[in-house]
Parts: structure tokens; C-alpha cells; sequence
């Protein structure tokens, strides 16, 4: 309420200090509780009452991730991550390569449809993990099992929300541009792209996020060398739970700057911008 | 919110009618029920000539066919037997010569008005600059003006209908089609609109045919109305409303031709509603 009255009364300029104050404020409302969490963390372990060696403090998972940045040949914490970005990120691509044409001819093609659909909901529950151990008999350890692993956690995410997407468009809307003589190609794109848009934006980011979540147990069972889940899972035979929570927290903050900033950004330029201001109409 | 023209007439006579513009002869419509498998009857052996510039307001009972028969013209919805014909051509599916207007408004949200209203003219390759001058002509007759670079979420629903009836203009089709077109808006909104908009369908010069449930609303806007029975869909009345535009609803002339049309309509719901009430082992 105080905004809208703050904005009516000093204009424009205010109204665009008031809504960066707001998003400072939002800012400071998120960080707060994830660094008080921290604080007790730290101070748990520190007063004893974990075993530090079981539990690290966040002071000296910080440390230790520096310490693998800096203090190694080359940067051996980077290579990691390089590794199980470039791996989720391929897999991602794939599947967004193949589920998206795919989806849209699902989602148009009734008799397709009606055939392929009970065989996509019998997959889509199915953790793509459990697939693992069959590439590893086909393809060997390696990026090409990580990668048709994390292909398959990130595939029907894409596909389902894409299909939903085009088959929600309503006929009328169809209609209309084909009452405006639109050739097929301008269906397609002036129409039924941006009005499956915010569906196939929650389709990428679901796949996205299973992509990442299936690359930490695919490479646990498949990497050889490098990768945040090989990572993890090596650390394991030295008792090194710093390394380990290294990871974990990278995994955290990684999947956290996909789903926020980069989706984010997408659809503060597109989907907020068409459908945010139903509060105005009359 | 005012739609002032440049010129506004005062009590336009309603034009002579034209030359026969679309032609239905014999028209069939049936279909399968899905859920019992019987063959329904939707329209049976419906004449009807629209002619060029006419206003024509079909009415009938929910559910008897009207906004089929619409489809038909719009080329959407296939004809079991019989010939739709429009400037002698038998209409097969939909095109830009009939532009089309829904109840649920059915913008493109992801573009502004001035987008959506250009839309049309983009998709028949029209000059960006072209097509933005003929969109800002019916912005202002439709009373958009100031709201061209609005979104559609921004919008009430009187003015997103304002839209969607200025696009179906803008690529000047020489037929309005006009689904229901207040049937989604408020009273207040609606008589508004029919008010504000009279002016608006005798500049188009369009052949304009409009589907709707209010009788008050098809005899204060068209030059002729046609009732429709219930199922099978037959014309029981189709009579032209000579009264001068613009029309006031508490012109008794007005009042009038509203109380001969809801007479032929109300005994044709009374004889829907006793025929269901038979069917319907409830209803007694």
C-alpha cells in the first residue's frame, strides 16, 4: 500500500528509488537468514557441540575452497567446476535441442499425442539416475555417460512443459491470426512461440535443475577425473568432509545463480513484462 | 474512453441494402455427441443472404447454432450439406477478406495495442510505417487513444475488447465478424461500448454480421435481425430495424422492435425448456 501512495505522490523518479529501495530491501530480507544460518553453524561447532570433523564450520569450508582455487597447481577447484558445468550445460542443450521441436509437435498433433503421451508419463516420474549404470556397460566411464544421464534428467522436464504449453494455447487465439490470412511460419513464430513462452520458460528451468541434481550422482558412479560430484565422492577415502562440503555448497550457490539470475533475467525482459500489471485494470 | 469522431451524423438514415454478400442455401450442420455416440443436428436447412454493408444480428436460444453458423463463415467450422457463398465464392476455410471478433477478447499479450491492432497488416507484409498510420486511425475511433503502448494485462475488459474489434478492422476485411462481443463485459461496460461504438460500424462500411444473446443489443446495433430456433437451427424471424442511428434504448421505437423480438425468442426458449424437461427424467 505505502509504495503505491509514495509513488502517486512524488512521481516518476521517486517511484524508480522507491522500487530499487524495495529490491535492496528484498535483498537484505534473503541474505539475512541464510548468514544468521551460518552464525549458528559456526558457533555450534565451534562450542563443541558437533564434531568439527564430521560437520566442518563454514569458516574453514571457505578456507579450504580459497586454498583449492589459490593454493593448487591449477586451480584444481575451477576444473571441477568447469567440468560439471560444461557437462549440465551440454546436457541441457541437448535437451532442450531435441525436446522443444519435439514438444511443439506433440503439443500441435493431436494423433501423436494421444500415442506418445502415456509412454512420456511412465518416463517422466523415472529418476534418470537409475539409467546409470546401463550407459556404463555401453559407453564406459566417462563425459558420455555423465552427459546422456543428466540428457535424460533434463529431457522431460522440457518436453512435458512444452507440450502443456502449446496444447494451453487456446483455438480462438489461432483462429484470429488465421482470419488475418498469417502463413504457417507466422503462426508459428509470431504466435504460438510466445504464447507457450512462460511454460516452456518453467520447462527449462525444471530441466536446467535436474540436469545439475542427476550430474552429482552421475558423476559420483561415472567421472574419472575432475567434476564437483567426483569431487565429493573422492574426498570420502581421506575423510576430508572440507573438500566435501566445498562441494556441496557449490552446488547450492550454483544452481541458485541458474535459477535466479540467468532464467531470471530472461523473463523480466519477456514474461513479467507482458502479464505484471493485471493490479491496473479496471 | 471517448470515441469522438471528426463528424458525427445525426440520424443517419440506415442504408438501402446491397447486393447479396454472403449466401447460405440449404446449410447442414451435424455432428457426433462424444459421449452417447447420436448423430445431433445442429443447423437444418438454413437460408439466409447477407448483403453487402448490411448489419445483421443473429439471436436465438444458447446452444442452437448461432456462433456455428458464424464459424462457418469464418471458414473454421466444415459444412455437412449445402453452399456458403460469399461474392459468389464458396467460402472453404478463413481469410483476411473476414476479420473476426471473440467474446474472450483473445489479444496477444506480448504486444502493446499498437502491436496487436498491426498485427494484421504485418502478416500481409504492409510497411511498418503504413500499417502503424491505419492502426492509429481505428485506435481513434475505437477510443484507444493514449493507450497505444499499453500491454493488454494493463487493460480493463471494455477496453481490451476496444482492441481486439480495431484489429479486426485495421486489415480492413470487408467482413466483421462478432462473436458475443460484449458478452464478457460488465452492463455498465457494455452500454458504453454499444453506445460509443454506433458511429464507429457505419464508418467501416463493412458487412458486418454479430452472434449474441442480448436483444437489446442486436436491435440497437443492427440494420436487420435474425432469431434463430433452438436445435435444429431454422430462422423464425428476420426482420429489418428502420429506426435512424444513432438509437437511444429508451426510444420507443427501439423499445418496440426489443419487445417483438424477445416475444418470437422467449416462446422458442419456453419450447427448448419444455422439450428438455421431457427428455430429462428430473425434470418434470
Amino acid at each position: 500500500m505505502t509504495d503505491i501512495q509514495i509513488e502517486r505522490a512524488d512521481g516518476r523518479a521517486s517511484a524508480l528509488a522507491a522500487g530499487s529501495a524495495r529490491r535492496l530491501l528484498a535483498g537484505i530480507r534473503f541474505v539475512a537468514p541464510v548468514f544468521g544460518m551460518l552464525l549458528v553453524w559456526e558457533l555450534v561447532v565451534r562450542a563443541g557441540l558437533v564434531d568439527g570433523r564430521v560437520l566442518p564450520p563454514p569458516s574453514l569450508i571457505a578456507a579450504r575452497g580459497f586454498e583449492m582455487v589459490f593454493d593448487t597447481e591449477h586451480a584444481v577447484l575451477l576444473q571441477h567446476i568447469g567440468h560439471s558445468l560444461y557437462r549440465a550445460v551440454a546436457a541441457f542443450a541437448i535437451a532442450v535441442v531435441v525436446a522443444l521441436p519435439l514438444g511443439f509437435w506433440l503439443g500441435l498433433n493431436r494423433t501423436a499425442y494421444n500415442w506418445i503421451s502415456p509412454i512420456l508419463s511412465v518416463l517422466l516420474p523415472l529418476p534418470a539416475v537409475a539409467w546409470t549404470p546401463i550407459f556404463l556397460v555401453t559407453l564406459g566411464h566417462g563425459d558420455a555417460t555423465i552427459i546422456s544421464v543428466c540428457f535424460l534428467g533434463a529431457v522431460f522436464p522440457v518436453l512435458y512443459s512444452t507440450i502443456q504449453g502449446v496444447r494451453a494455447i487456446p483455438p480462438h487465439t489461432i483462429w484470429v491470426v488465421r482470419s488475418m490470412g498469417a502463413p504457417r511460419h507466422a503462426i508459428f513464430t509470431k504466435v504460438l512461440v510466445p504464447a507457450s513462452l512462460p511454460t516452456v520458460m518453467t520447462g527449462f528451468k525444471l530441466g536446467l535443475a535436474h540436469s545439475w541434481r542427476t550430474l552429482v550422482a552421475a558423476e559420483m558412479l561415472a567421472a574419472l577425473s575432475y567434476g564437483l560430484g567426483y569431487m565429493i565422492f573422492a574426498a570420502r577415502q581421506y575423510m576430508d568432509t572440507q573438500t566435501m562440503f566445498v562441494g556441496i555448497v557449490l552446488l547450492a550457490m550454483l544452481g541458485f545463480i541458474f535459477e535466479h539470475f540467468l532464467f531470471g533475467t530472461v523473463e523480466r525482459a519477456t514474461i513479467r513484462r507482458w502479464y505484471a500489471h493485471h493490479r491496473k485494470g479496471g | 474512453m471517448s470515441a469522438e469522431p471528426a463528424f458525427k451524423p445525426r440520424l443517419a438514415a440506415i442504408p438501402d441494402p446491397g447486393e447479396p454478400k454472403i449466401v447460405a442455401e440449404g446449410i447442414n450442420k451435424t455432428f457426433i455427441n462424444r459421449e452417447n455416440g447420436e448423430e445431433v443436428v445442429a443447423i437444418e436447412n438454413l437460408d439466409l443472404t447477407i448483403r453487402d454493408q448490411e448489419f445483421v444480428a443473429i439471436i436465438g436460444p444458447s446452444g442452437c447454432g448461432k456462433s456455428t453458423f458464424l464459424y462457418m463463415l469464418a471458414g473454421f467450422e466444415d459444412i455437412s450439406a449445402g453452399t456458403l457463398s460469399m461474392d459468389g465464392h464458396p467460402v472453404t476455410g478463413p481469410g483476411p477478406d473476414r476479420g473476426i471478433v471473440f467474446q474472450e477478447f483473445i489479444l496477444f499479450p506480448w504486444r502493446t495495442v499498437l502491436r496487436n491492432i498491426t498485427l494484421g497488416l504485418e502478416m500481409q507484409k504492409v510497411p511498418r510505417a503504413e500499417a502503424e498510420a491505419a492502426a492509429r486511425k481505428w485506435i481513434g475511433l475505437t477510443g484507444l487513444t493514449g493507450f497505444e503502448d499499453a500491454y493488454p494485462a494493463t487493460l480493463s475488459g471494455g477496453m481490451k475488447q476496444r482492441v481486439a474489434i480495431a484489429r479486426a478492422l485495421a486489415y480492413n476485411p470487408e467482413v466483421v465478424l462478432l462473436d458475443e462481443p460484449f458478452g464478457a463485459l460488465d452492463v455498465q461496460t457494455k452500454f458504453y461500448m454499444i453506445r460509443d461504438l454506433q458511429t464507429l460500424w457505419q464508418e467501416a462500411h463493412k458487412t458486418i454480421v454479430m452472434v449474441t444473446h442480448s436483444v437489446s443489443e442486436a436491435v440497437i446495433m443492427a440494420d436487420r435481425v435474425v432469431v434463430f430456433s433452438a436445435r435444429p437451427a431454422r430462422i423464425i424471424y428476420d426482420e429489418r430495424i428502420d429506426i435512424a442511428r444513432p438509437r437511444d434504448a429508451l426510444d420507443p421505437k427501439v423499445i418496440d422492435r426489443q419487445r417483438e423480438v424477445t416475444e418470437v425468442l422467449s416462446a422458442e426458449v419456453d419450447k427448448q425448456m419444455r422439450r428438455e424437461a421431457g427428455r430429462n427424467p428430473l425434470g418434470n
